[in-house]
């Protein structure tokens, strides 16, 4: 039982006879549309096979073996200008341009990065008085180095050594 | 890689050698100083200090003159007497004693620094003794007008403090 897509194109195509073309006519009297519409798919083939024919290749198999590289490959094919851009040895002015710019910028950050900003200016101070190291004698004892920055005072803090009376002194 | 791929990388090289700061470290501070030159005829002075608070202090010994304002800040006391002082010349050898009282005793030994930042200075290597107790040794470094104050013990109403500096 063929549908009734394929009727319809054999009834296109003029295939349909007899009871059959009958049969399918009655039922498309439904569709009025139905006879604009195989003129219209008629006067296309019509058209087809009058100027359809493909120009004729001069190297086919040629023609053929590109397209398979190209498949195979699976890049479509460029315009010659750009592969000749993308391709040369030497770079052109714009694009030299354009690295040397940001090459600049790339410059610029990492100067900014990894160079300290500018201190400012401490006046070197003359005092010197440093303690090296200081080894307490008795473990009673405690010797502790005190730098005042704030005073630029160097003091060695001893503590635990024996009270003394202040009569033992001899003051000027 | 071909040149082409390269080249960014080259002029990004070529940009930081040529950029102050970056290729090369900026000259160290020290490098501006100068060598103090180190005199003939120093000598190391000591001096036990006797530091209190009163109500109308006197004024500090011409010796700690310079240092008087500073010393109050740092010790909380106002008044500052001079309790004995001793000073030794820096011979050859450099070892010696100070005896700024019969209370306290220094063991010194000393010689030139030879480092660029000394400033004619000296590195001395200190025993503290009081009477006869060893009370601690260290090593300082000292240049001229760099005493080094040493806190003491307490003494009445306040506490003795020990001055070193090298007199030129």
């Amino acid at each position: 039982m063929k549908t009734f897509e394929e009727r319809t194109t054999a009834w296109i195509d003029g295939q349909l006879t007899g009871a059959e073309l009958a049969a399918f006519e009655k039922e498309l009297e439904a569709q009025p549309e139905a006879a604009l519409d195989r003129a219209g798919a008629r006067q296309l083939g019509d058209l087809l096979r009058t100027h359809g024919t493909a120009p004729p290749l001069a190297n086919a198999d040629f023609f053929n073996l590109q397209i398979q590289q190209r498949i195979a490959a699976g890049t479509p094919p460029q315009p010659r200008a750009e592969v000749g851009q993308s391709g040369g040895f030497l770079w052109s002015l714009p694009r030299l341009l354009w690295a040397g710019a940001a090459s600049l910028v790339v410059a610029g950050v990492l100067y900014v990065a990894l160079v300290p900003a500018a201190q400012p200016f401490i006046e070197p101070s003359n005092y010197f008085a440093q303690v090296v190291e200081a080894w307490p004698s008795d473990p009673s004892i405690s010797a502790t180095t005190v730098y005042n920055p704030q005073d630029n005072l160097t003091v060695l803090w001893i503590d635990g050594m024996d009270y003394m009376p202040s009569e033992q002194l001899a003051l000027q | 890689m071909n040149l082409a791929r390269l080249l960014p990388l080259l002029l990004l090289l070529l940009l930081a050698a040529v950029t102050p700061g970056v290729a090369e470290p900026a000259a160290p501070p020290q490098a501006a100083e100068k060598k103090a030159a180190v005199r003939e005829g120093d000598k190391i002075w000591s001096g036990l200090v006797y530091a209190t608070n009163e109500t109308s202090p006197k004024d500090p010994p011409a010796e700690l003159r310079d240092f008087a304002a500073r010393l109050k800040r740092v010790f909380g006391y106002n008044q500052f007497q001079l309790a004995g002082s001793a000073v030794k010349p820096i011979d050859g050898d450099g070892e010696g004693w100070l005896v700024p009282s019969k209370n306290f005793s220094l063991s010194v030994k000393a010689r030139r620094a030879v480092s660029k930042e000394a400033r004619g200075g000296y590195l001395l290597s200190l025993a503290l003794y009081q009477g006869n107790r060893q009370i601690v040794e260290t090593e300082t470094k000292l240049a001229p007008g760099s005493p080094l104050f040493i806190r003491g013990p307490a003494c009445g109403k306040g506490h003795l403090l020990i001055v070193l500096q090298v007199q030129p």
